[in-house]
């Protein structure tokens, strides 16, 4: 058989495979066909989760002559089931954009010229050793677990400060903090499992269709086989997904706290909230003065009065959903026999009231007793592959410690003082800076306050993500003794503006883990080389280290005088900081194992890395059984499938802030935005994803396919606003905000279809930075921004201002 | 020349179906499979260029009767030799 014929026919079983699994589920599918049965094409075959999202599909990664030639959806991963979406599809190419960073390159006045490696690990430890309080390090969602491990290390436990945060603050801290509030411990206690088993799926500001395709898909592929699943869509403006969708409730920006109350309202006052799972297994908070996480405890009939206001009448007067709607929405929470799943992401997170919101959504669950059965799900999505697993797990946060610690715990800071064998009172007990807070000091000059004098950003392109960046960025770039180091794989707004750039391996050019959304810890090996001098982010870390170690400086060292990262092979240290060596042994299973340890206290016991080699992910807490195997947990805090909830329990929150195994339903009141439209600036503006285009586009905008199929970030207007402006499709307006302005190509009858009075704008685009205009208000606890709402105003630009 | 391995789910409706699978056979650069259980039809695109098969992807996507279009696999060894 030709080799052509060959491939075609391995597509054509591939695709007839993935076919009948859609068409009769699971059950009847044939074994998934293995890397190993395709290597008659001459390509060798491997998993890996893809490098985009949060979903975490598994892919086969197809290897020939040193470089991936092919990509396949993984048929034994129970996330994505041997199917992929346009952006997993060409996931392999991110690799081959033609700019690779292969380099390292220093600026040297307005250019930024190549030095050895060796030179660029002095720099940063001369920089440190400076003042390592006014070091900080800014990570991502897009960290891999050992990597993001390494980094806590090395600045919390080596510098002895927190100032380390990450990317992720700007997409799902506030699902964190809204976690916290409800049930004592961070994620989900759910997984997607529920998709396959709920009779309504509720999305709160959330569009899978376009962010997490593959789950929608499992959702509208039950349809497709004959199976009633009710959408509703809860947003602020037409998605893909509001098209599949049985309910379409349009509401005004911020006006969803006030959704939420009105349903709660309805609930109690309708008697139709579940008495036996609240009595059983819950309590009440509000906000308390001063404002805390933990709030103070109120009674049932404090709760029920504080709801009181919130009639449907004046639930739609806020909100602009019907009073019809809103007791279809009650109607179904009250429903004992339905299995409803919410699910919500950067809609509800990117707000100032995100954790009051989160909060109040676990709490419509809990108040109905929609919780703890398989479909009967509050559950967050996350928009990166690992800000789980990484951000959240390992505690990338100025705030944080591994294993669900806090920063300012004594126990906790003495924990992980062991585990490091690191003196005692090393770990600080001051909380570093959350992102804005960190950008900002190091915008600011030093005698005014501006402490942080160098920031290093891994695998994350703040220049494009923060925002208001004329106030967090750009000030830094003017001011002396402000230096930014930035190590990624492409060059990006971020490595433009920086003073030393560090060229990065990516995905299956170095070994990895990551955590999903579904708290799935998941694992890769090395491919293929990274091109040039690029390397691992988690060696960039260590090779730091260890030239503060070579140094003398005393926090690289632990109790005995050993290097932190000391790694020992046949009872020798490898000297891993010497990249030719670095994979002379599985540096990632060391931090990995290491980190593991950590993983109990909270109840998110991870498995040995070999367990995670052998499976495509597994949800924790992974517990070992008598057998000696491990098993993982699908529905957290249930007795049916949870091994931490005690026998006879039913439901057991054991992580509860009361102490005594409830959840707390939190009643959180509207408020008005910190800013709304006004004669001034009329419009509402909406930032957001493509389906196209991940993030800041570093990758997808190198994959010519989707650069091509969504060249350029544009406006997204609604018809009557474009015909009162008298502009039309491609024309060139002004968006403009207080903070700043824009020029944008129009689009009328687009994805979104904003309501009048609304503008979207996408933020892939580097060349279009519509975060110069975002708003850098943020959420009190969780410190996260609101991308989803400022005002703004909109003017034609006449044919020769556009031309200039 | 790379080859994508793609699944379409079809719309209900008999007609709509049978559209679909008219469309597809008149075109060279698609072999399709069996459908399985009427809905979910296994297809197979080989292109001359990779930015061709994303182009045919999406056109398959959009096409009357195209409920969804998920990908199963891509290979495009034949490009990168």
């Amino acid at each position: 058989m030709e080799r052509r014929d060959f491939l075609k026919s391995t597509a054509l079983a591939a695709a007839t495979l993935a076919a009948s699994r859609l068409a009769y589920g699971q059950e009847r599918a044939a074994v998934a066909p293995s890397g190993a049965e395709r290597k008659g094409s001459g390509l060798s075959w491997q998993k890996a989760p893809c490098r985009f999202c949060g979903t975490g599909c598994h892919v086969q990664v197809g290897v020939e002559g040193g470089k991936v030639v092919a990509i396949a959806g993984d048929q034994q991963a129970e996330v994505n089931k041997g199917l992929l979406c346009m952006k997993g599809y060409h996931v392999g190419l991110a690799l081959y954009g033609g700019d690779r960073l292969t380099q390292p390159l220093l600026r040297k006045g307005d250019k930024q010229v190549p030095i050895s490696w060796e030179e660029a690990i002095n720099i940063i430890a001369r920089r440190i050793l400076q003042d390592p309080k006014g070091f900080g390090l800014y990570g991502s969602g897009q960290w891999t677990i050992p990597e993001g491990y390494a980094a806590t290390k090395l600045v919390k436990g080596g510098l002895g400060s927190h100032q380390i945060d990450a990317n992720a603050r700007l997409c799902m801290s506030s699902a964190v903090t809204g976690f916290l509030a409800t049930y004592g411990v961070d994620e989900p206690a759910g997984c997607y499992d529920d998709l396959d088993t709920c009779d309504v799926l509720i999305m709160w500001g959330n569009n899978p269709a376009e962010m997490h395709p593959v789950l929608f898909s499992r959702v509208i592929d039950r349809r497709s086989r004959g199976e009633k699943v009710t959408l509703i869509d809860i947003g602020t403006r037409k998605t893909r997904t509001s098209t599949f969708c049985d309910h379409v409730l349009r509401f005004k920006p911020n006006t969803d706290l006030a959704i939420a109350c009105g349903i709660a309202h309805l609930l109690v006052e309708n008697g139709t909230w579940n008495r036996e799972f609240v009595e059983a297994h819950c309590a009440f908070r509000a906000p308390s003065e001063p404002a805390t996480l933990q709030g103070k405890a109120i009674s049932f009939e404090e709760y029920r009065k504080l709801l009181a206001p919130y009639t449907p009448a004046h639930v739609e007067q806020l909100s602009g959903v019907s009073q019809k709607d809103l007791r279809m929405l009650a109607e179904l929470f009250g429903r004992k026999e339905l299995r409803i799943t919410s699910l919500w992401c950067m809609g509800v997170n990117q707000h100032t009231r995100g954790t009051a919101m989160n909060s109040l959504l676990h709490g419509l669950h809990l108040l109905s007793g929609h919780f703890g059965r398989p479909g009967d799900a509050p559950t967050s999505l996350t928009g990166q592959p690992s800000a789980c697993g990484t951000v959240r797990e390992v505690g990338t946060l100025a705030q944080a410690l591994p294993g669900g610690r806090s920063v300012t715990s004594a126990e906790h800071r003495q924990q992980m003082e062991e585990l490091w064998n690191l003196p005692a009172g090393r770990i600080s007990d001051k909380i570093g800076y959350h992102a804005v807070q960190m950008w900002e000091r190091f915008s600011t000059p030093k005698e005014k306050g501006g402490d942080i004098h160098t920031l290093w950003v891994q695998v994350t392109n703040p220049a494009q993500t923060l925002p208001n960046r004329h106030k967090l960025v750009d000030p830094s770039r003017t001011l002396p003794d402000k230096f930014l180091i930035v190590s990624d794989a492409y060059p990006t707004a971020t490595t433009r503006i920086a003073d030393l750039v560090l060229p990065s391996a990516m995905w299956v050019e170095k070994n990895g883990m990551v955590g999903n959304s579904e708290r799935r810890t998941q694992q890769w090996f090395k491919m293929v080389n990274p091109p040039g001098q690029a390397r691992d982010d988690a060696w960039q870390l260590i090779a730091v280290a260890h030239r503060l170690f070579e140094l003398g400086f005393e926090g690289m060292k632990d109790r005995e005088g050993r290097f932190l990262f000391e790694v020992k092979k046949d009872g020798r240290p490898v000297p891993i900081w010497d990249f030719a060596r670095y994979y002379d042994v599985n540096v990632d299973a060391h931090l990995f194992e290491e980190y593991r340890k950590s993983t109990r206290l909270k109840h998110k016991d991870l498995a040995p890395y070999e367990e995670y080699v052998k499976a495509r992910g597994l949800r924790w807490p992974v517990v070992q059984q008598p057998d000696g195997s491990w098993r993982e947990t699908r529905f957290r805090f249930a007795e049916f499938d949870d091994p931490y909830v005690a026998k006879g329990r039913g439901i057991q929150f054991y992580h509860s802030t009361s102490h005594d195994d409830r959840a707390q339903i939190w009643f959180a009141p509207y408020e008005p935005p910190p800013e709304s439209p006004d004669g001034e600036f009329p419009f509402w503006l909406c930032t957001g994803r493509v389906i196209e285009h991940w993030h800041s586009g570093t990758m997808t905008m190198r994959i010519p396919q989707l650069q091509h199929a969504m060249p350029q970030a544009y406006v997204e207007l609604n018809r009557a606003d474009a015909r009162r402006l008298g502009v039309g499709n491609g024309d060139q307006v002004t968006v403009e905000t207080r903070r700043g302005s824009l020029d944008l190509p129009v689009w009328v009858g687009g994805r979104g279809e904003p309501p009048e009075g609304s503008l979207f704008v996408p933020f892939f685009d580097e060349r279009l930075l519509i975060n110069m205009l975002t708003l850098d208000e943020y959420d009190p606890f969780s410190k996260q921004p609101d991308y989803k709402k400022c005002a703004a105003r909109v003017r034609r630009r006449e044919a020769r201002e556009a031309k200039g | 020349m790379p080859i994508s391995s793609l699944v379409l789910t079809l719309e209900g409706s008999a007609e709509q179906r049978a559209a679909v699978l008219a469309t597809l056979a008149r075109d060279t650069r698609i072999t399709v499979g069996e459908p399985q259980a009427g809905r979910w039809l296994p297809v197979v695109t080989d292109t001359a260029t990779l930015e061709e098969g994303a182009s045919l992807a999406e056109s398959l996507r959009e096409l009357p009767g195209v409920q969804l279009l998920d990908v199963v696999l891509v290979d495009f060894s034949e490009g990168a030799r």
